[in-house]
């Protein structure tokens, strides 16, 4: 993947607020994930941290706050007084945006009328104008990274969740995004089928690749991470390299999460 | 009953096959054409786009056919405008009127079909294809129809089906497809018996050869066919044989 | 145009009286063709699934057409001379025999989603047999089979307008009667479509007030 590091500023939020169905559900939370940085996002349910990572490519369009993808401000129209929806503005820059930041959903989201490969390789083609057969082997290349070679031509509904989560992560890979983004990636599997895309995530971890994780698993978080973050109630509490984060917290907040999620 | 006359009108009423086919693969091409982009406006949360459809299906699919084949044929002809525009050589002609009922009729039905399916669509699968950064258009095109429309198969069969049946009210406006033919010849030999059970077994025909190849599309399009409700039927048998 | 207004009311009479008598004679067609449909006796349930299966692939034109004027060889035969079928008597014949057919396909998929625990429960109960029917299955039966029943209604009283070609004379028949002698064949089928739209709204609404009646929360 070719980086040029003096265009990437990653990304920074600011002030971001968001209100769904009558909640503050972000109140206002400043964020910035810089190159090469692997930032896990933590707190309970309810705390935002899936919202503010939508907000970050603007599948959910934050009601008010600016953010700045590799130095580029996404033009939105926030939310008027008169309670008209906050919008996108540029959907051209949208998309492009969108196109460098890969996203992992929570129920993986593949696409069941489409093969493993083809779900790999629909963004590259349709987005990105690449040729078929070139895409293909774009295709097999991610899928064998992500160890499903032999899954190629399977439909998501022949796959168990773990190879789907993984299928997922290879569509994702597969646009060579410059930011990967992840939401509670192994929340929706089961136990013993996590350990399997954990695995997937650390080897990318281990690349080098600006991610940013919406995550439960603590130690997967304490392990693989450059930097942590706790949401609390729409905004970020504390944010600190793992080893303070999860060794000597400030917030006795993130004290009473940590020792409730051991 | 002649089973002579049975078979021998089968055969002469097989020469108005082609009538019938023609009239249901044309309306039903004009009517999926039509309905795609009015199921999209039908399932779109924005009221103009969405009211105008609704109000479109629901005059069309709460009066009968047969209403709407005679305002056609029968009715336009008294618009002067209509009389003296160029149209008027198609919608004179009771081929196209048929044509046209049809395709609006059909249209109508399957634009609310398809919009079930739309609307069922996870938003999931959309969020996806935005992540990516498809466009608009593509998602409709790529992700939303084909998974929509794989999950409205069953219905959009029956309403070809539907279809093929309501060709026969093409005979009401003197077209020779089948029942056309059939009630020609019930006229001539008053052998009512024979000649209309020949043309229902004609249809029989059709609609079972339709429902086998969607019945076909089905399995290849979702995999093997889903296993029925098999331990409900053997509970009711049950209760069925102690009665 | 007015004097139509009179014939009009009456055809509409006709056509709901129609729509009434072969939708009820229908139903309890359909209802006990679906139990013959689910019962043990493999014969009556496929000569059913033939029933059904033959009426719903074959237009419902044919179906008149074959009801009406093959009754009147029929009775001209038993009478000796020619006698014309009643028209109102072969569209009630032809609508029941139809309707019935998809009502029975209709109420035997009601019954088949109905969770086989509660059967299993009603005879763990001891409920007897037709008790598990009566107080179990139909009430359920009824309750799913609504949305869809609804439809057939609604399919039903635009294919009364069917009967006005072998002569009943329906809303459909007053339209064609008025566009010929007065020459506004618009205006005419324009009305029987304002008509027509009435009474299958109509139905709608009640189906509506049914469904909430009888919805069961949470389903």
């Amino acid at each position: 993947m070719l980086r040029e590091p003096a265009a990437d500023h990653g990304i920074r939020a600011e002030r971001i607020q968001k209100r769904l169905g009558g909640n503050d559900v972000l109140r206002g939370v400043d964020l910035t994930v810089r190159p090469g940085e692997i930032l896990s996002i933590l707190g309970s349910s309810g705390s935002g941290k899936s919202t503010l990572l939508q907000c970050l490519n603007l599948l959910t369009v934050p009601d008010r706050g600016d953010i700045w993808v590799h130095g580029e401000k996404l033009a939105i129209r926030a939310i008027s007084q008169q309670g008209g929806q906050a919008r996108i503005l540029d959907h051209r820059q949208v998309r492009r945006v969108r196109a460098s930041m890969g996203m992992v959903f929570q129920s993986f989201n593949l696409w069941p009328h489409k093969t493993a490969l083809e779900n790999v390789t629909e963004g590259p083609v349709l987005v990105k104008g690449i040729r078929r057969n070139a895409a293909a082997d774009l295709g097999r290349h991610y899928l064998a990274k992500v160890g499903l070679s032999d899954k190629a031509d399977a439909y998501p509904r022949h796959l168990s969740g773990g190879q789907q989560q993984r299928v997922a992560i290879a569509r994702a890979l597969a646009m060579e995004p410059r930011v990967l983004l992840f939401d509670e990636p192994t929340s929706a599997l089961d136990p013993e089928l996590v350990g399997e895309v954990l695995r997937v995530m650390a080897a990318l971890a281990g690349e080098g690749r600006t991610m940013v994780i919406v995550t439960h698993e603590m130690a997967f978080a304490r392990e693989v991470s450059t930097r942590a973050a706790f949401m609390h109630r729409g905004l970020i509490e504390e944010e600190s390299p793992p080893q303070e984060f999860f060794s000597s917290p400030v917030s006795s907040r993130l004290r009473g999460f940590l020792a409730s999620h051991r | 009953m002649d089973i002579t006359l049975l078979l021998t009108s089968t055969v002469t009423l097989a020469s108005g096959i082609p009538l019938t086919l023609l009239l249901t693969f044309a309306s039903l091409l004009a009517g999926f054409v039509l309905a795609v982009p009015l199921s999209f406006m039908r399932a779109s949360s924005r009221k103009w786009l969405s009211l105008p459809v609704l109000a479109y299906t629901y005059v069309f699919r709460g009066t009968p056919l047969l209403v709407q084949l005679f305002i056609i044929y029968y009715g336009l002809g008294q618009v002067g405008a209509i009389r003296s525009s160029v149209l008027w050589v198609l919608l004179r002609d009771p081929f196209w009127c048929c044509l046209l009922a049809f395709s609006l009729n059909g249209a109508a039905y399957t634009t609310e079909i398809f919009r079930g399916g739309i609307q069922a669509v996870a938003t999931g699968m959309i969020e996806a294809a935005q992540a990516v950064g498809m466009s608009p258009l593509q998602i409709k095109r790529r992700i939303i129809f084909p998974i929509a429309f794989r999950s409205v198969l069953p219905s959009y069969a029956n309403e070809v089906i539907s279809l093929v049946k309501a060709t026969s009210l093409a005979s009401t406006v003197t077209l020779l497809e089948i029942t056309g033919l059939s009630r020609k010849l019930v006229s001539e030999t008053f052998a009512p018996y024979e000649i209309f059970l020949a043309a229902g077994v004609l249809y029989l025909g059709l609609t079972f050869l339709l429902t086998g190849f969607f019945n076909a599309l089905e399995a290849r399009l979702n995999g093997a066919p889903r296993a029925k409700a098999h331990t409900r039927r053997v509970a009711l048998q049950q209760v069925t044989h102690e009665l | 145009m007015d004097g139509f207004v009179v014939q009009f009311v009456n055809g509409l009479k006709t056509t709901v009286l129609l729509a009434l008598v072969s939708g009820s004679l229908g139903m309890a067609l359909g209802l006990l063709a679906a139990a013959g449909r689910l019962s043990r006796w493999r014969a009556v349930s496929a000569g059913i699934g033939f029933y059904t299966t033959i009426i719903r692939g074959v237009p419902e034109l044919i179906i008149i057409l074959l009801i009406y004027f093959g009754g009147t060889v029929a009775i001209s035969a038993f009478f000796g001379r020619y006698v014309e079928v009643n028209a109102f008597l072969a569209g009630v014949v032809s609508l029941t025999v139809v309707f019935g057919a998809y009502t029975a396909e209709i109420f035997r998929g009601a019954v088949l989603s109905i969770p086989a625990g509660q059967i299993e429960a009603a005879r763990s109960l001891g409920l007897h047999p037709w008790q598990t029917w009566l107080l179990v299955i139909l009430p359920q039966m009824l309750r799913i089979a609504l949305p869809a029943l609804a439809n057939q209604w609604i399919s039903l009283v635009k294919e009364t307008s069917l009967i006005s070609i072998v002569g009943l004379t329906d809303i459909m028949r007053v339209a064609a009667i008025g566009a010929g002698s007065l020459r506004a064949p618009l205006t005419f089928y324009l009305a029987a479509s304002a008509l027509y739209l009435a009474l299958t709204s109509l139905a709608l609404v009640i189906f509506n007030l049914l469904e909430r009646r009888f919805a069961v929360p949470g389903r």
